[in-house]
């Protein structure tokens, strides 16, 4: 099978051009996912930035019950899998979630360990480092972000409650959201990404095969079928023409088959010259 | 030892040899089918060899220790991702014309060696990175593709030699 002219033909230019293809295809692929989740995160900081201030001026007059309305009314929206605060101990202080109340987080779970990995817990980090990807106990594919709510002035010199100005971080915002919408998407890129490259795999293939029989395999059918004529001795001018390699080739084999014919006519003829003249002289 | 190796590239024997003995001929052209074969082996295991490595990629590098903190801090930076996925598109890019270049002059040496090499390389890279997970499957297909049409070539021009080597040894023969 690999002996034939049209794979060997085909195969190196298939494989060249598909194998680079895919290769290009991935890197590009691996790179549009890296942004939309670098985009996703970006959206998911101002979030939880903008839930931070919202609920600033409650966490300052200690108003817990509006407090909690928030983070229920923000927790309830749609695509958004988990909110909750909890206070520089790692305590959850609110929650989305009513079970979560009152208890300790775990500091060496993803989305903790990255400033409390060392001896003293890091104080400031990127926003990428501040995410995590997870499935959730519901399965559902989570990507969460964690933003340190920040001391100042307001909360270190407040009349309602008291925090020492050296205290950099008050506690800590989490919120998490379903990563359904970005799946999907990276999905139906991935789906047309392969399109793409069976579509440049047929291009490829098809387009080299069509040139190679309509400009090499088929003239050269051709040249062969005349040559096989050419050898039973019927002679004709009926060898492929359009290609001037194969037509000179034809032409040759015409040529020959000629020559040899002429030659063979020539030798009958002495033959029988011979026969005549041995007869006379017998 | 260049020449010998040119000569050895070359498909068919030298003009001189037809000078030689038979039995000598018949010596050098085992030689010759003997060495032609050895390339297509060599390919088989440099693919073989390439696939552990992917292996060892797949799965992270698990089996090696993790880097210190002092190894990380004598090598410094890990390169920009971006920067490895350009260098990687590059590299394949410039291999594949390479190994068409060689199939147009119809050597018969093979020549993948130094591709185990680039492609660990990438493999390393990306760990170092920490981001081989999501970038092992385009260092794997461009190693496969290359290391494919390296393969195909070699096969292809060692295969045609042998048979031209053996209808030599079979006029020897008689």
């Amino acid at each position: 099978m690999f002996n034939h002219f049209a794979s060997k033909a085909i195969v190196p230019v298939a494989l060249s051009i598909t194998g680079f293809v895919i290769v290009c295809v991935l890197i590009l692929y691996s790179s549009i996912k890296v942004d939309f989740l670098r985009d996703a995160v970006r959206q998911e900081t101002s979030l939880a930035r903008t839930v931070v201030s919202a609920i600033r001026y409650n966490m300052m007059t200690e108003d817990r019950e509006s407090l909690d309305h928030i983070i229920n009314s923000i927790g309830a929206q749609k695509g958004i899998e988990h909110l909750r605060i909890f206070n520089k101990e790692g305590v959850v202080m609110f929650s989305s979630e009513p079970g979560e109340l009152k208890r300790v987080v775990d500091k060496t779970t993803a989305g903790c360990i990255e400033c409390h990995s060392g001896s003293k817990p890091t104080v400031r980090l990127g926003s990428m480092q501040l995410a995590r990807r997870f499935v959730n106990a519901r399965n559902h594919n989570v990507l969460a972000i964690t933003s340190p709510i920040y001391n100042d002035a307001h909360c270190s010199a407040g009349d309602c409650h008291f925090h020492p100005p050296h205290q950099k971080v008050l506690g800590t915002l989490d919120i998490g959201l379903s990563t359904e919408s970005l799946d999907r998407r990276l999905l139906s890129l991935r789906w047309k990404m392969v399109f793409f490259c069976i579509m440049v795999l047929i291009l490829s293939v098809g387009g080299v095969s069509a040139l190679l029989k309509r400009n090499l395999l088929t003239p050269i059918n051709q040249l062969i079928e005349y040559a096989k004529k050419v050898s039973a001795n019927n002679l004709d001018k009926d060898f492929p023409k359009g290609i001037s390699e194969i037509e000179t080739l034809g032409q040759m084999y015409f040529d020959l088959a000629r020559e040899k014919k002429c030659a063979e006519t020539k030798l009958i003829n002495i033959k029988k010259a011979d026969n005549m003249s041995g007869r006379k002289g017998g | 030892m260049f020449l010998r190796r040119k000569q050895k590239d070359t498909q068919p024997l030298a003009r001189g040899e037809s000078v030689l003995s038979p039995d000598v001929r018949r010596q050098k052209i085992q030689d010759r089918i003997h060495y032609l074969k050895q390339q297509i082996y060599y390919s088989k295991w440099c693919m073989t060899l390439f696939f552990l490595i992917s292996f060892g990629a797949a799965v992270n590098f698990r089996f090696l220790p993790p880097i210190s903190e002092q190894a990380k801090h004598l090598l410094g930076e890990a390169p920009p991702p971006t920067l490895i996925s350009v260098g990687l598109i590059v590299y394949a890019f410039s291999a594949l014309i390479l190994i068409l270049g060689r199939m147009n002059t119809g050597s018969v040496r093979f020549r993948g060696w130094s591709h185990i090499g680039y492609l660990s390389a990438f493999y390393l890279f990306y760990y170092y990175t920490g981001l081989l997970r999501g970038n092992f499957w385009s260092v794997f297909i461009a190693g496969l593709t290359i290391l494919g049409l390296e393969g195909y070539r070699v096969w292809s021009a060692c295969s045609e030699s042998i048979k031209k080597e053996k209808e030599i040894l079979a006029i020897l023969d008689k």
